[in-house]
């Protein structure tokens, strides 16, 4: 079943004196249940395809629908709406709000979405409990590390149950150790609860942990491999 | 989750938010508390000046006020006195006779408004007797032989009836009180010698005594040197109802202090009968009925529907005698809304200065928060709420300091004494009791609540402009 096309998209940036072509006709269907990295030197255009997929960016040219809704028929307050129903985020930093603990950052969406509190309590717990973070509950993000403040914000991206979780480098601010221990948990969800992530990396490491690896290159599509 | 996590965010530059609310605070409290104390003076200025000096209303023949001539009474006096005391709403009134006539002591002599009452009446309409001066008398208690006449402090220094003298025994009661040898001694070239003025004698006292002594004996040294002769007496003179000169000498019942120089230089207070004898007027002839209400605010009213019952008669509210007061008392408002769109445009200032930086600190978190799904409605209901949140805390611990600064001063007053001159030539008092309506301080809240919702929306726009994949690249 597939889950999210992108049909020739394409990116131009007109803001600066130079015209950028950060994303050239890229074309790309992912099913559910993909465990899939982006990969590419820097600059090739994957925080913008990323940014495409997860309705931030508008493209110049091309579809995405995601599950059988184009992206370009929404207005922006539906899209944000449709962002918090079907769509989990996980960015490289300032994921979670300082002020509040995991379980509060984990809430933040649900309550947003106005889940009573018994369901929120239950499935908070349950999500932390998933990334390995059952007794860290009312920690702050100050008193976490990096690589515990990311498996929140997985934790917090599950939330809504999404239709797949978005995740733009997510372990570049992280050591190797951490590294491995959120991509663990990343493929242990995908593997047991078939959740779809797509994510982007300059990691080797991780890239080996992907089931599938496409390569942009100056915004195009130059290899996509499926491994087993 | 918004209010909780907006209340949280608040505190996390808690050095900032402290400032903000501090200002706010020290704002609200000195906006406040100066209303507090100009309202504090006028309300005492207003009720001295209605229990004191003019009560509610006055009746009286409409030309009468132009010369204060003495032929112009008011007719069936006894009759309208009635009338107006069965008025419901009327507390108790009282006929007097008003002459112009000229008060002398062997130096001095000083035009003034001869005013006839009949003491026990007044005392029910003013309250003129309760500011009777220590040692002086009294407001015509004790029986006489004599005809009496109640002055005004003023008046009494300005003819010499009370002075400012030091001698030997002045001096002994000094050295009793506790007075150091030191200072007594710098008096003593002194001694013997007496003062025009209370002026004359405190400009003395600041060449012989240093600042400190002045501060510690000046009250001590003042009161001791301080005489009034009882006995004492002053010869009135005026016209009498066949516009002969005519007149007595009275002998001084009391002297009254009220703190208005102007009132306490005119006004003698003397028995009708002895007026009715020395002018011809019937006892019972009055050129004015004054009168005390229950409601002070309702003079208006009354006065309105007394001319109603009393035609050809010139019926006045204190707001008409006065202008000046009810000029104060409109002028004051004025001012103090003044003030406070002052306080609350610094607030409204201040909240927008803090909240723009916090968006613009926070580009990056708030940006996530819209990626993931927070609506626009939700960040600006959380940027408010922080705004609101600021500005509440300031402007409620500003009202509650407020309050209790108030509360404490205004049963002990606040001594204005080193302005005392200029404050009592202009009729107030120089210890000032600080007051505010509950209607001011709910209207204040009620106002920086809404100038802190209203100086949210600005920053809260900004929040709103921020375009998430933008705010997420900004490093
Ligand atoms: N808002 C923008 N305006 C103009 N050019 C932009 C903008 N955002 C990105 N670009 C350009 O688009 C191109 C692709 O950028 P993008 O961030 O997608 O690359 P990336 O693959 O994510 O790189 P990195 O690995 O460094 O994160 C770059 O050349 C970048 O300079
Ligand atoms: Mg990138």
């Amino acid at each position: 079943m597939k889950i999210l096309e992108i049909k020739n998209v394409h990116k131009i940036y007109n803001s600066s004196e130079v015209k950028v072509h950060a994303v050239n006709g890229v074309s790309l269907d992912f099913e559910k249940g993909e465990f899939a990295a982006i990969v590419g030197p820097s600059g090739s255009g994957k925080t913008t395809l990323l940014n495409m997929i997860g309705g931030l960016d508008t493209p110049s040219d091309g579809e995405i629908i995601v599950d059988q809704t184009n992206l370009a028929g929404l207005k922006s307050s539906a899209l944000i709406d449709f962002r918090m129903r079907n769509i989990g985020f996980v960015f490289q930093s300032y994921n979670l709000i300082p002020v509040l603990t995991a379980k509060e950052n984990v809430e933040f969406i649900m309550s947003l979405q106005k889940w009573n509190k018994k369901e929120r309590d239950d499935r908070t717990f349950e999500l932390l409990k998933a990334v390995g973070l059952e007794d860290r509950i009312n920690s702050r993000p100050s008193k976490l590390s990096g690589g515990q403040q990311q498996r929140v914000a997985v934790a917090r991206a599950l939330a809504s149950k999404p239709k797949f979780v978005l995740a733009d480098e997510p372990t570049a601010n992280l050591d190797s150790k951490s590294t491995e221990t959120l991509l663990d948990i990343m493929e242990q969800l995908n593997k047991e609860e078939g959740i779809t992530f797509i994510f982007s990396t300059h990691d080797a490491r991780v890239v080996k942990k992907a089931r599938r690896v496409i390569t942009l290159e100056d915004g195009k599509v130059i290899s996509d491999e499926r491994k087993n | 989750m918004i209010w909780k996590t907006a209340w949280k965010n608040i505190w996390r530059n808690k050095v900032r938010s402290l400032v903000v609310i501090i200002s706010i605070t020290i704002g609200i409290f000195g906006g406040v508390f100066a209303v507090a104390v100009m309202n504090g003076a006028i309300e005492q200025r207003v009720d001295a000046a209605l229990n004191e000096e003019i009560s509610h209303i006055h009746i009286n023949d409409p030309a009468f006020r132009d010369n204060y001539d003495m032929q112009l009474l008011i007719p069936d006096a006894e009759k309208v006195l009635s009338s107006v005391e069965e008025t419901p709403g009327v507390n108790a009134a009282c006929g007097r006779k008003v002459i112009s006539g000229m008060a002398n002591t062997a130096t001095k002599s000083a035009g003034v408004q001869i005013v006839g009452i009949d003491p026990e009446k007044e005392k029910e309409v003013l309250r003129l007797n309760e500011t009777t001066m220590p040692a002086t008398g009294d407001f015509f208690e004790t029986e006489s032989r004599h005809k009496l006449a109640f002055i005004g402090q003023e008046l009494a220094k300005e003819l010499n009836i009370i002075r400012y003298r030091i001698d030997q025994e002045m001096l002994d009661n000094l050295a009793a009180r506790g007075v150091p040898v030191k200072v007594l001694d710098r008096l003593a070239p002194f001694n013997g010698k007496r003062f025009k003025s209370e002026k004359a004698f405190k400009k003395e006292m600041k060449t012989v005594l240093s600042m400190k002594e002045q501060h510690e004996y000046g009250a001590l040294i003042k009161e001791e040197a301080w005489s009034f002769r009882t006995r004492s007496k002053m010869t009135l003179t005026f016209l009498d109802k066949d516009q002969m000169q005519t007149g007595a000498v009275f002998r001084i019942a009391g002297i009254f202090d009220i703190k208005n120089s102007m009132f306490e230089m005119s006004q003698v207070l003397v028995q009708n009968k002895d007026l009715a004898e020395l002018t011809g007027l019937a006892p019972d002839a009055y050129h004015q009925i004054i009168v005390r209400l229950d409601n002070p605010d309702a003079s208006k009213e009354m006065a309105a529907s007394l001319e109603k019952k009393l035609p050809g008669l010139e019926i006045m509210s204190w707001k008409e005698i006065q202008p000046d007061l009810a000029m104060m008392i409109d002028m004051i408002s004025k001012l103090y809304a003044f003030f406070m769109v002052i306080i609350l445009a610094a607030l409204a200032f201040g909240i927008v200065n803090t909240m723009l930086m916090v968006v613009l600190e926070r580009t990056k978190e708030l940006g996530m928060l819209t990626a993931i799904g927070m609506n626009k409605k939700k960040v600006f209901q959380m940027i408010m709420l922080e705004s609101v949140f600021l500005s509440l805390i300031g402007g409620v611990v500003g009202m509650i300091f407020s309050k209790i600064i108030i509360g404490l001063t205004s049963t002990n007053g606040i001594n204005f004494s080193n302005y005392a001159e200029g404050l009592e030539a202009m009729g107030f008092t120089s210890h000032i009791y600080p007051v505010i309506s509950s209607s001011f301080f709910i209207t204040v809240t009620v106002l920086i609540i809404i100038t802190g919702i209203l100086s949210s929306i600005y920053p809260a726009l900004k929040a709103l402009k921020l375009d998430p994949a933008e705010a997420l690249r900004t490093e």
